[in-house]
Formats: C-alpha cells, sequence, structure tokens
C-alpha cells in the first residue's frame, strides 16, 4: 500500500518536470516545481510513518514548508518584480526539448535496470525516476536562457537526488539533510538577488547576455 | 458475468439502460462544473440543473437552417449525438462489464469518437461561412494530435491488463487490485490532458466564450439553432462525462462492482460517482488556475500528451 503510494508520488514528479520541459510560462514552472516538492515531501512524509522513520518526518515537513511553499512564493514574487513573465526563446524549442526528454527519461529507467540491489521493486522504480529526472534537469539549465527557468531546474536537480535518497536508501543522516535544506533555501535566495541584478543590468533574464562583461 | 452466459435482450437493456443514465447525467454534471467554477470566481452561477432547461428550451425552438445547406449540415449533430451515445455502450462505469464489450474495444471507441468528430466538421464546412470553415479546421487540428495520445494512454492500460476490450481491462485490473505502476501515472497524466482539449476545457479552448478569434468547437456549431444546436450540446456533455468515466475505470480501478449483488453494485455506483466529481473537481481546478493557450502553443500541450503517452508504453517494457 505504502509502495504503491510510493510509486504514484514519484512518477507524479515525473509528470510535473515532463510539464515543465512543456511549456513556456514562468508561473506554471514555478508552480510545477511547488507540485513537485509537495509531492517529494508527502512522500517523505508517508515513508516515515509507514517505517517509523521519525527523522523522515521532520524531513517531510522541512520540504513541505520550505521547498512547496517559501521557495515558490520567493520565486513567483521575484518574477513579478521583474516582470518578466514567459521564457521566450529557449535554445531549442519544445517539441524537439520534449521528444529529447523522451530520450532522457528512458535512458534513466534503463541504466535503473542496471543497477544490481534497484533490479525491481519499489526502489526500481523510485531510483528510475530519480535518474530520469536528474537527467532532464540537467537538460532544462543547458537549454534555457532564463535564469528563473535555470533556478527551477537546478531545483528540480535536487529535489531528483532527495527523491533517491529517501526512496532507496534508508535516508540520510538528520545533520544532513538539515544541512541541504539550509543550503537550498540559501542558494534560492542568492540565486533570486542575483535575477534582480542581471534584470537591473540587462532588462532581461536571459544569462547568455552575461558573456558580454568578458573583458 | 460474461457476455456468453447472459442472453442478448439483457445486454440490449442494459446498453439503454447505460446510455440513458449517461444522457440523463451528463448535463447534471456540465451543471456542476459550472457551479463549481463560478465558486472559484466568487460567484453564485446558474441553477445546476440549469443545462438540462437550456436543452429542453432549444428542443422546442425552431430550426434555421441556412439555403445554401444540404444534407451534409442536418446529418452532423445527428451522427455526432449518435456515436456519443454508441460510445457509451462501450465504456465499464460502475460495474465491471460494459454492455456492448462484445461488439468491440478501445480500437471501435476511438473510432466512434472520431466519427462523431468528422461529422460535425464536414457539416461546419458544408455550409460554405468563414467561421464554420475555421471552426472545424482548428476542431480537427486539435483532434489530429489528441487521437494519438489517447490511444497511447489506452494501449498503455491495455498492455498492463493483457487486453484491449475495454470491460475486459477494468475487469482484470479490478480483479489485481490497486498495484500502481509508473507507466499507468504517465499514461493517466496523458488521458487528462486529452480529455482538456476532447471537452473543449481552458488551456485549449473556452467553453464559455464566443468571442469569434478564440473559440474552437463554438465556432465549428455556430450555424446551428434550435434541436439541431441541443443534440450537439447534448452530445458534447455525454463525451465530456465518457472520458471522465474511462479515466476513472481505467486508471482508478477501486470500488468497481464485480457482480451484480445489491451491495458490490451500490459501491460501485457510490465509488463511480465519487472519482467522477473527483476527477471533474479537478478539471476545475486546472480551468480556474490557467490561462487559454494562444492557439499555436495547443500543439505544444498535446506534445506533451503525446510524449507522457510515449513514454507510458515505453516504461512497461522495463
Amino acid at each position: 500500500m505504502v509502495q504503491d503510494f510510493v510509486i504514484l508520488c514519484a512518477a507524479g514528479m515525473l509528470v510535473s518536470v515532463l510539464l515543465m520541459v512543456g511549456q513556456k510560462a514562468l508561473v506554471v514552472a514555478i508552480r510545477l516545481y511547488g507540485v513537485q516538492s509537495l509531492l517529494l515531501g508527502v512522500l517523505a512524509g508517508a515513508l516515515g510513518l509507514a517505517g517509523h522513520r521519525s527523522h523522515l518526518l521532520v524531513t517531510a515537513v522541512l520540504t513541505l514548508v520550505l521547498k512547496a511553499a517559501l521557495i515558490p512564493w520567493f520565486l513567483l514574487r521575484v518574477i513579478d518584480r521583474v516582470g518578466i513573465r514567459r521564457e521566450i526563446q529557449p535554445y531549442l524549442n519544445v517539441p524537439a526539448s520534449l521528444i529529447l526528454c523522451l530520450g532522457l527519461t528512458v535512458v534513466g529507467y534503463r541504466l535503473s535496470v542496471g543497477m544490481a540491489a534497484a533490479r525491481q521493486g519499489v526502489p526500481h522504480q523510485v531510483v528510475g525516476v530519480a535518474l530520469s529526472m536528474v537527467l532532464v534537469g540537467l537538460f532544462l539549465m543547458a537549454t534555457r536562457r532564463k535564469a528563473i527557468t535555470q533556478i527551477l531546474a537546478l531545483l528540480t536537480l535536487e529535489n531528483a537526488v532527495f527523491l533517491a535518497a529517501v526512496g532507496a536508501t534508508v535516508g540520510m543522516p538528520l545533520v544532513v539533510e538539515l544541512g541541504i535544506s539550509f543550503d537550498v533555501i540559501l542558494a534560492v535566495l542568492v540565486l533570486g538577488t542575483l535575477v534582480n541584478r542581471i534584470v537591473d543590468r540587462f532588462e532581461s533574464m536571459d544569462t547568455s547576455r552575461l558573456s558580454s562583461l568578458r573583458g | 458475468m460474461s457476455p456468453s452466459t447472459t442472453n442478448v435482450g439483457a445486454l440490449a437493456l442494459a446498453a439503454v439502460a447505460q446510455a440513458v443514465a449517461f444522457l440523463l447525467l451528463a448535463p447534471v454534471l456540465r451543471g456542476l462544473v459550472r457551479k463549481a467554477k463560478a465558486a472559484f470566481q466568487i460567484r453564485e452561477g446558474p441553477r445546476l440543473l440549469q443545462p438540462f432547461f437550456d436543452l429542453v428550451k432549444l428542443l422546442g425552438k425552431e430550426r434555421m437552417r441556412s439555403t445554401t445547406a444540404s444534407w451534409v449540415f442536418a446529418a452532423g449533430p445527428r451522427v455526432y449525438f449518435a456515436s456519443m451515445v454508441a460510445a457509451t455502450a462501450l465504456v465499464p462505469a460502475a460495474v465491471a462489464f460494459a454492455p456492448l464489450e462484445a461488439a468491440g474495444g478501445v480500437l471501435l471507441l476511438v473510432a466512434l469518437l472520431a466519427l462523431g468528430r468528422f461529422a460535425l466538421a464536414t457539416a461546419a464546412l458544408d455550409t460554405g461561412s468563414p467561421f464554420g470553415g475555421m471552426g472545424a479546421s482548428r476542431e480537427m487540428t486539435v483532434g489530429a494530435l489528441a487521437e494519438p495520445a489517447l490511444m497511447l494512454a489506452l494501449f498503455t492500460a491495455g498492455l498492463s491488463a493483457g487486453s484491449l476490450n475495454l470491460g475486459e481491462l477494468v475487469r482484470r485490473s479490478a480483479e489485481r487490485g490497486v498495484s500502481i505502476h509508473p507507466s499507468a501515472v504517465l499514461a493517466a497524466a496523458a488521458l487528462f490532458i486529452v480529455l482538456l482539449a476532447e471537452g473543449g476545457r481552458v488551456p485549449v479552448d473556452n467553453p464559455a466564450t464566443h468571442l469569434e478569434l478564440t473559440m474552437i468547437h463554438e465556432a465549428m456549431v455556430l450555424e446551428y439553432s434550435g434541436a439541431d444546436l441541443a443534440l450537439v450540446e447534448w452530445g458534447s456533455a455525454v463525451k465530456e462525462l465518457l472520458f471522465l468515466t474511462l479515466l476513472a475505470g481505467l486508471f482508478l480501478p477501486i470500488g468497481v462492482a464485480t457482480s451484480l449483488a445489491p451491495t458490490a453494485l451500490a459501491v460501485g455506483l457510490a465509488a463511480f460517482a465519487a472519482k467522477v466529481l473527483a476527477l471533474a473537481f479537478l478539471v476545475v481546478l486546472v480551468e480556474s488556475t490557467n490561462a487559454k493557450l494562444r492557439f499555436f502553443r495547443v500543439p505544444e500541450l498535446m506534445a506533451v500528451a503525446l510524449g507522457l503517452g510515449f513514454l507510458a508504453l515505453a516504461m512497461r517494457f522495463f
């Protein structure tokens, strides 16, 4: 029962990543990230309750509060302030990115079969989803121009690593998890400020313009 | 209760009963969706049964037809309505059994939906008015993109259950109990996007608009009036309920009645109502929190549905 629920949440996260690839509105991308983090938090909570791993409950609460609520709220505020709503011209158009991401997901899934300990059952599915999300996250970071989308891709990557850690192992020590959460929130704050600065300087969020700063 | 043990008369009766139930429930569901949408916009909204009253009103009104219209124009709404009603008998609702499942499975269902769309689109072209042609062209564009996604999602469900017959499919997944595979989640997501497109819901089309440049389905049926329009509206409502039923039956096989015992039937009906209402609420949620996509962005959304469908099918082989 719990295993089904875990797979449901993990697959939901994969759907949210693919939807993120498939559209350009920044607000929707941020909301999708919120949904993805919500699923991750619920997944961690379910595993914690089922396996009596109390430190996972702390993780779940941290994920829900920080990643599902605080970070999306902060990013929505950032784009409200800079007034840029869409990813106008990614390096690759949407259909091409989708096809590539399908390939990457298949590769990620296929790789997870190769892991001896995760040959079948829940770990296989969860690791498969996590690997696919890592690949798609990297792809998004490389092909999108807007700083906000790149931040979201980085955060997706982080969610994916977290998913693998929570779903396939007994979980990380609480200290490590606290440290990571703190790192993520700091990274988002710094990057948010950076976005503001980039927009102030170039009147655009396009990170490729940063290369004009080279001497 | 397999088709071979029950006689033809009982099956026909079951088919008629299911079709009538769909015809009566579809406008109610539409009313509920409108009510919920209005609640999101902090409005009171029309009465729950307003779609019914609209249908009754339209059925009693004079029908106007253009002098340039041929029999194709008259046949359009009838064929559309008939194919939607016929499709209801192929889909298991509260019981894990479809009245006419012996007639065909997934492919017949897709064919019936396509037939209805074809009839309406040709009828819209028939009068030669620019709006009809524009609407028909848009509807076919969306349809051509939604159909493969629909088929991939249905095939994924069929592959996991080992049958392409909808009744058999639901029976097997009900027998197996709840066991979730990622491919089912992806296929369900693909089918949900198709549902939004086929039902003319917000990211793709706006059911409430009569603004010429943005409408798709409404532009196509702009020239119909009276009973013709009633048939089109009713058929569309049935189609929407059909898709919700399909999504609920294939991917949420919880509480489906596998026998005709009264308790199982009651549980089945309650579970069916709960699932359809939950899915309809999800549609309302999507519709209320998203803006309509520009028409040339719709293919991107449909590409996501298609991609999810492909991926769902591919994952079955790992």
